[in-house]
This record gives C-alpha cells, structure tokens and sequence, in this order.
C-alpha cells in the first residue's frame, strides 16, 4: 500500500506536460508537489464526474496527455464511464483509480465492497486494454514512466493508505493555487493555459 | 415532426466538433446521421450526468460540445449537470427531447390553472417527466427555447448565440420527433 507521497511524487516528476485533474483526498496534496498551469481540481464540482471531465479534455486534445486521479469512491458513482471511456479511446487518457477503500473526506467511512471490489477486473470487462494495478510504491515507481509513455487509455489501480484529508474548499485560505480561485474561474485559466 | 438533417446543418453551421449523448425514439434519426458524419465526433454515454461532465472538459479543452439527451436523462444528471456546467459557466447548447409534451399540453388546455400535485404526477394519463421539466430547467438556472418543427431550426443557432453571449449554458426543447 503506498503513501500519498510514494504516489504523488513520482507523477509529479514524470507528469510532463500532461494535464492533472485530481479530485477529493489527494486535492490538497497534489497542490505541495506541483504549482503547474495545467493542473485542475475537480473540487466544488460534480459528485463522481471526475473522470469524465478529464475524459472530455483528452477528447478534445488528442495530442495532451490527460491524468485523471480519481477516488474509488468517486469512481463508484460513475462507474459507466469506465465502458464510455474505453469505446472513446482516447490514447492520451490515463486514469487512476486510488483505492483506499473509505470516503475518506467524510471520515474514513467505507466505501460499499470496502476490501472486495475490483477495478482492474471492472476495467478489463469494460474494455480497457491496458490495465495496471500498484500495491508496492518501488513497483509503482519503477513502472510510471513506462506506463506514462505508452499508449491509452490506461487504467491504473493504485492501494494507497487512507489518511485525514477534510472538506475541500475553493477559497483564499486554500494552499494550493488551484484551489483559490473559483471552479469558472480555474476551467477558464486552464482553458487558456491550454491554448497559449 | 422536424428534419434531423436541418438541426444538423444548425450544428455544422456553428462549428460543433462533438456531440455526446444518449438516443431516444425522437432523437434517433439525428443519432443516426451523426454516425454516419465525419465531421462531428459523436461520444456515446452510460448516463447522461456523464455528458455534462464531459462537454465540460471538451470546453475546457478548446472543443464546441454540444449534449443531446431526453428530459428523463436530464433529471438524472442533475448534480453532474450542476457541478460542471452550471458552476463553471460553460456556455453548451443542450439539445433535450421532450418526453410526454404532447400529453401535457393537451391537458394544460382542458384543465387550465391545475397544479402539479401528487394526483397529477402519478396520473397514468400523463407523462410526469414532462409536468417537471420546464420546473426543473426554470430551478436549475437553464434558460431555454422550443424547437416544435422546421421552421424553428434557426433557434439552434440563436441558443449559440446567447449560450456565448451569456457564458451560460442554453437549452433547447425538441418537443417533436425528428425524422
């Protein structure tokens, strides 16, 4: 089971110039590894659409790397999108799914089949053709920049440990850049940042 | 009844690159040219709260989406629709066939002034995904026109227009089947 930072690091070091769109407990923490332009938080926005935002980005911009870190509890909501996503084929569209198997924004409570579900299973069955799934941060480490480099879409579970994140808000007290401005307002500069 | 091809020149004429959706018996036809057209990508989906999601990020992506649902989808998106249209001002023409207008505007016409109680939504007679739409598109902050049959294709371009005009989205009503 790997920490935040054993996840987090890693992909802000290969990310590239891919896109990040993060959601619910790694949303704050992803805002200490990078300060980049075309990171996006999914926060004060749709319950479980985060995937498929991210979706429609690497859709509309077949030459950008998309990376969509998602919760398995966001994931549970939407989980049609992983058959959508498959039939799009978007080659620059790398999902992971960050299994901690609890809501953790709302107190660590379990997520329905908490220990037992299977998202790469679900994935395989959905069509997606490349899938990973990561329990060992070395593992996780030493195959990220292969499966960043090849082609997609990419499905990749990843057990990380649960932790203590709260509520996220979009505010001036928030850290991150990302998380200061209003949910327009951040689909705007990204928009920008994409065509400058 | 409306030309599906007219609302696809409509779409053609204001340089739609995708549009995402689910069929329905009034919207199938225009389904169908989009299949065969090479000019508009056509994104199928499970669920409509997914379309919004996703012509939201192909807005964000420099892409001109548009979303092609039935009214019961559209009461089923409600939070995806809220959090990502809604919320970041994403001006997306929204196409929403009509389920159950005609019903409905009969019985507006033979009981005029009839609320929509509980008796009224569980009638057999009438569609209540009808009776809650304008209600429900009114509360979700989506304005909106009607397109009843050919003569009205050009308000898919003005819906565009104010979608733009706006930085909001605009929804238009396809209360007829097109063919």
């Amino acid at each position: 089971m790997l920490t935040k930072h054993e996840l987090l690091e890693p992909l802000a070091r290969l990310r590239g110039d891919a896109v990040v769109v993060t959601c619910m407990s790694v949303t704050r923490p992803w805002g200490a590894y990078s300060r980049n332009e075309l990171d996006f938080a999914s926060a004060d926005s749709a319950m479980g659409h985060t995937a498929d935002l991210a979706l429609g980005i690497a859709l509309a911009l077949p030459e950008r790397k998309v990376i969509c870190l998602n919760g398995d509890g966001s994931m549970l909501m939407t989980l049609g999108t992983l058959v959508t996503a498959a039939q799009a084929a978007a080659r620059n569209y790398f999902l992971f799914v960050l299994q901690n198997d609890v809501y953790e924004i709302t107190g660590n409570q379990p997520v329905p089949g908490a220990g037992r579900i299977d998202f790469a299973a679900m994935a395989h069955g959905a069509g997606f053709s490349r899938v990973h799934s990561f329990e060992d941060a070395g593992a996780f480490e030493s195959s990220l920049s292969g499966l960043l480099s090849g082609e997609g879409p990419v499905l990749a579970v990843v057990r990380i440990e649960p932790g203590s994140e709260g509520p996220i808000s979009r505010s001036e007290r928030e850290a991150s850049p990302y998380l200061k401005t209003s949910l327009a307002e951040s689909a705007r500069r990204l928009r920008r940042a994409l065509h400058s | 009844m409306a030309r599906a091809q007219l609302v696809l020149d409509q779409l053609r004429r204001n340089h739609v690159t995708h549009v995402i959706g689910l069929p329905d018996n009034s919207s199938a036809a225009l389904f169908d040219l989009l299949t065969g057209d090479g000019s508009i990508h056509l994104v199928s989906v499970t669920r409509e709260g997914e379309a919004f999601a996703i012509a939201a990020g192909l807005w964000i992506g420099g892409a001109t989406p548009v979303v092609l649902v039935q009214n019961t989808g559209f009461l089923e998106s409600g939070d995806g629709f809220r959090g990502t249209i809604t919320r970041m001002r994403v001006p997306l023409v929204c196409l929403i066939t009509y389920r159950g207008y005609g019903k409905m505007t009969a019985w507006r016409r033979n009981t005029p002034g009839s609320s929509y109680d509980a008796g009224t939504l569980s009638d057999a007679r009438l569609d209540s995904a009808a009776l809650v739409t304008e209600p429900t598109l009114e509360a979700w902050g989506l304005p909106f026109d009607y397109l009843h049959g050919d003569e009205d294709a050009p308000r898919i371009s003005e819906a565009f227009r104010n979608a733009a005009a706006g930085e909001e989205p605009f929804a238009i009503l396809v209360t007829c089947d097109l063919a």
